[in-house]
């Protein structure tokens, strides 16, 4: 354990980010203008995926009956024509697996009895393990409301913070537009693969709004407060702090979505997933692109 | 070397982490954790009522929702108003759907309740005041004791005065403001002195709800939906009973509100009309109270011809007194119902997933180091700091849902990401003489605590909204969320940087 303290440092460790920052060179050799210019091509595309293709709303947000069964191997299909006839509403049956269990949930319209489904189902199913909730369209809109009051109110208390922290317009306004960016687009992915727009999701895109900040505020701050580094420099140990933090929060989200069987779980690390890709290019990229341009005229900090 | 080591275990914020994890960690065995409905099984219903109300009502939802479900022999119970229009309810150890949809049915029933007497409404729900324990004699006699209000009781002796042996009426949702198409025969029951007690020159039942609730009531003889809808001008909703249910739709296709309430096989005229009224009663008025004297605590008594019936309707008019002080009506809006194996399965799920996942973390942060020097304190911190955030949810008796779950995943994430400034910041340090070396650690940690407190902030500034402000399970997100940073920031964080600042050889 005891070593001279001149040699205390891991010299592993250097290595190993000389390492890195080499990888992510090209990232600091990229020209601000298109630094700036991508990221703004994938918000617009995100921005017109939302607009033909909006997630859909999860029965919490607009009212219906989901009824799930857990330790059942039984084909969608057919089972959604049974359930369909017996009850006289067209139901949708959509069917899942996870590592330990395979089950089936049933989606039916709102004022469906849910114990009739699972009566139907237990008749062929006895030993399955039945959960049901159901959710009226005047709650839905109620929780649709807060839902979209939680992420107006929760982006401008963030903004608000950012501005107090930085007091800086410029730096400040493209933390805040690069994390609106990332809800966007972790909002059209979510479109693109089928993800339901549920309270759970928008607790995940709450969430994003917390960690998609970090980086940008690491970032922001390693460039403004840089003493004798050059913005380059700044820049690079940023960018390498920055990608342990997301590949690292990645891993993480990786490991409950592929463990968890619970869709709530499943349905916000996916959306985090979404999120944290989305902020690796707003961050370093675009949010890095705006700061060297700003930061490249000298009345502002100088450029090299 | 020693000192250093010494220097690290008293320093002031070292101390502060292994209190706040003794502390934890015993709370934590003396005290279980609470769990969501959604992890331990059960129901969880919203409710919303019929208008917003203002606070003291939602308080009196509140509490009589949970008399009336615990008079049903039902454990842990919570009941919870969120802002004017929404109560939660919340029950454990709901075994089937059935039991689950039961318990719906019963907060739904909860209806609006009056006491009549000669078609004047004397008093509401909100005029109970306080139902006893009911008593059963030997002859089958019962007897529910209850107080009602000064208002109440002062009213009633006034139109009580001199009229022994009439009939005094409860009803718990009453279609209030409606016209009733009923069979003829059923027509007649009403009108006849039928539901009367004692008293055949009492006004009918028909008299009573007619002036009461403003209930009008006409025998169904063929009559088109044109008439019936010519009828029911001014009316607030249409109901038919036991009339053919076709006039339903063409009524409700002239955008009129109908109930419809067709005869159970085998239901006498009799048990029919108490159904569609929700009438309990009527009670014949005791000699007492008829003297003009205002008497609050009152009580209701019958004779039934075994124990069993006995026991069943005194019972029954407990539970309506109980419920009946519900001020308004509410609708079950929302339902989930999750059986309590199942929850089991998630509960063991969320924690080999949180493991999993602090697993991930120690192998990615290492990969990213080669250095387990600086993985294991990032992962291990992370897992005091849930050990923390457990510790004061079991302390605070915080029921932990999925909801909450996710928020002390977002808190750990946060965690490392703010553990990885810290190491970054100190790794990065040119190797110069000591005494600017030592500069330069003090800037880059002031520089790295900048990030930490920016990041910080606006997470509980996004947070605190909806912890103040919004219904629904959001709430626990938050907390949890809000939480753990402040953990983080106030106790984890600094500990780390020690911690770090000692390995990594920059103290």
């Amino acid at each position: 354990m005891s070593k001279p303290k001149s040699k205390a440092k891991p010299t592993a460790g250097d290595a190993v980010r000389a390492r890195k920052r080499k990888k992510l060179g090209f990232l600091a050799e990229m020209e601000y203008k298109k630094m700036i210019l991508y990221p703004l091509v994938v918000f617009l595309v995100a921005l017109i995926l939302l607009a033909v293709n909006f997630p859909t709303l999860g029965i919490d947000l607009q009212g219906g009956v989901v009824v799930t069964a857990y330790g059942i191997d039984a084909n969608p299909d057919e089972l959604a024509k049974t359930l369909s006839a017996q009850l006289g509403v067209d139901v949708r049956v959509e069917s899942f697996t996870s590592v330990d269990t395979s089950g089936i949930r049933v989606y039916a319209p709102v004022g469906t009895d849910p114990t009739e489904i699972i009566k139907i189902l237990k008749h062929d199913y006895p030993n399955a393990e039945y959960t049901h909730s159901e959710v009226q369209p005047t709650f839905g809109k109620i929780a649709q409301q807060q839902g979209i009051r939680a992420l107006v109110f929760a982006f401008l208390a963030m903004a608000v913070v950012v501005f107090l922290f930085f007091r800086n317009l410029v730096p400040s306004m493209t933390i805040i537009f690069s994390a609106l960016s990332d809800m966007a687009i972790a909002v059209a992915l979510m479109g693109l693969f089928g993800i339901e727009l549920t309270t759970a999701t928008i607790a995940a895109l709450l969430m994003l709004i917390g960690y998609t900040v970090d980086s940008n505020i690491l970032l922001t701050t390693k460039l403004l407060r840089r003493k004798d580094d050059t913005l380059d420099e700044a820049y690079l140990s940023a960018v390498s702090t920055g990608f342990t933090m997301s590949t690292t929060t990645l891993g993480a989200l990786l490991v409950l979505w592929i463990i968890s069987t619970s869709q709530t779980i499943d349905n916000i690390a996916i959306v985090l997933i979404f999120g944290l890709l989305a902020d690796f290019m707003n961050t370093w990229v675009l949010n890095a692109g705006v700061l060297k341009w700003y930061l490249s005229n000298p009345a502002r900090g100088g450029s090299e | 070397m020693k000192r250093r080591t010494r220097n690290l275990l008293l320093n002031w914020r070292i101390i502060l982490l292994t209190l706040f994890l003794v502390g934890s960690v015993a709370t934590l065995a003396f005290k279980p954790l609470t769990y969501g409905i959604d992890i331990s099984g059960g129901v969880a219903l919203v409710a919303q009522t019929e208008h917003p109300v203002d606070s003291d009502t939602m308080q009196l939802v509140v509490s009589s929702l949970q008399k009336r479900l615990n008079t049903l022999g039902l454990r842990d119970i919570t009941v919870e108003a969120q802002g004017d229009q929404i109560v939660l309810i919340k029950v454990a150890n709901v075994s089937t759907a059935e039991e689950a949809n039961q318990i719906k049915s019963v907060i739904e029933s909860q209806g609006v309740f009056y006491m009549e007497f000669t078609g004047t409404v004397f008093g509401t729900g909100e005029d109970v005041e306080y139902v006893g324990i009911y008593q059963i004699k030997s002859d089958n006699s019962w007897a529910v004791p209850f107080r009602i209000s000064k208002a109440a009781a002062e009213k009633f002796a006034e139109l009580a005065y001199g009229k022994k042996g009439w009939p005094v009426d409860m009803f718990l949702d009453p279609p209030v403001d409606s016209l009733m198409v009923v069979p003829d025969s059923v027509y007649r029951l009403m009108n006849s002195t039928d539901f009367n007690a004692e008293a055949p020159d009492a006004p009918t039942l028909m008299e009573r709800v007619g002036k009461a609730f403003n209930v009008t009531v006409v025998a169904y003889a063929n009559q088109s939906a044109d008439e019936i809808a010519k009828l029911a001008e001014g009316k607030d909703k249409i109901v038919l009973v036991d009339v053919p249910q076709d006039l339903q739709t063409q009524l409700e296709g002239m955008n009129l509100t109908v109930r419809y309430v067709p005869r159970a096989p085998g239901e006498s005229d009799h048990s029919l009309v108490v159904r569609v009224l929700g009438l309990y009663g009527p009670y014949s008025l005791g000699e007492g109270l008829t003297v003009g004297e205002p008497q609050q605590d009152v009580q209701i008594t019958g004779t039934a011809p075994d124990r069993m019936t006995a026991e069943q309707e005194a019972s029954t008019i407990y539970t309506v007194l109980k419920s009946g002080s519900l001020p308004v009506k509410l609708n079950v809006v929302g339902m989930e119902f999750i059986s309590p194996r199942l929850g089991e399965n998630f509960r063991t799920q969320a924690l080999y997933a949180g493991l999993a996942a602090l697993i991930a973390v120690l192998l990615i942060v290492y990969f990213h180091y080669r250095n387990w020097r600086i993985a294991v304190p990032i992962a291990s911190t992370s897992l005091f700091e849930v050990v923390i955030i457990l510790g004061f949810a079991s302390l605070i008796n915080w029921n932990l849902d999925l909801p909450s779950i996710a928020g002390i995943i977002a808190a750990i994430g946060t965690g490392v990401d703010q553990q990885i400034v810290i190491t970054d910041e100190l790794l990065s340090g040119e190797k110069t003489t000591r005494i600017t070396r030592r500069a330069s650690v003090l800037r880059r940690m002031g520089r790295a605590f900048f990030v930490i407190f920016a990041s910080a902030a606006t997470t509980i500034a996004a947070m605190s909204f909806l912890l103040v402000y919004f219904v629904g399970t959001l709430k626990g997100f938050a907390f949890t969320t809000i939480l753990g940073v402040l953990i983080g920031i106030l106790v984890t964080r600094p500990a780390y940087a020690e911690i770090a600042k000692y390995l990594l050889g920059e103290d």
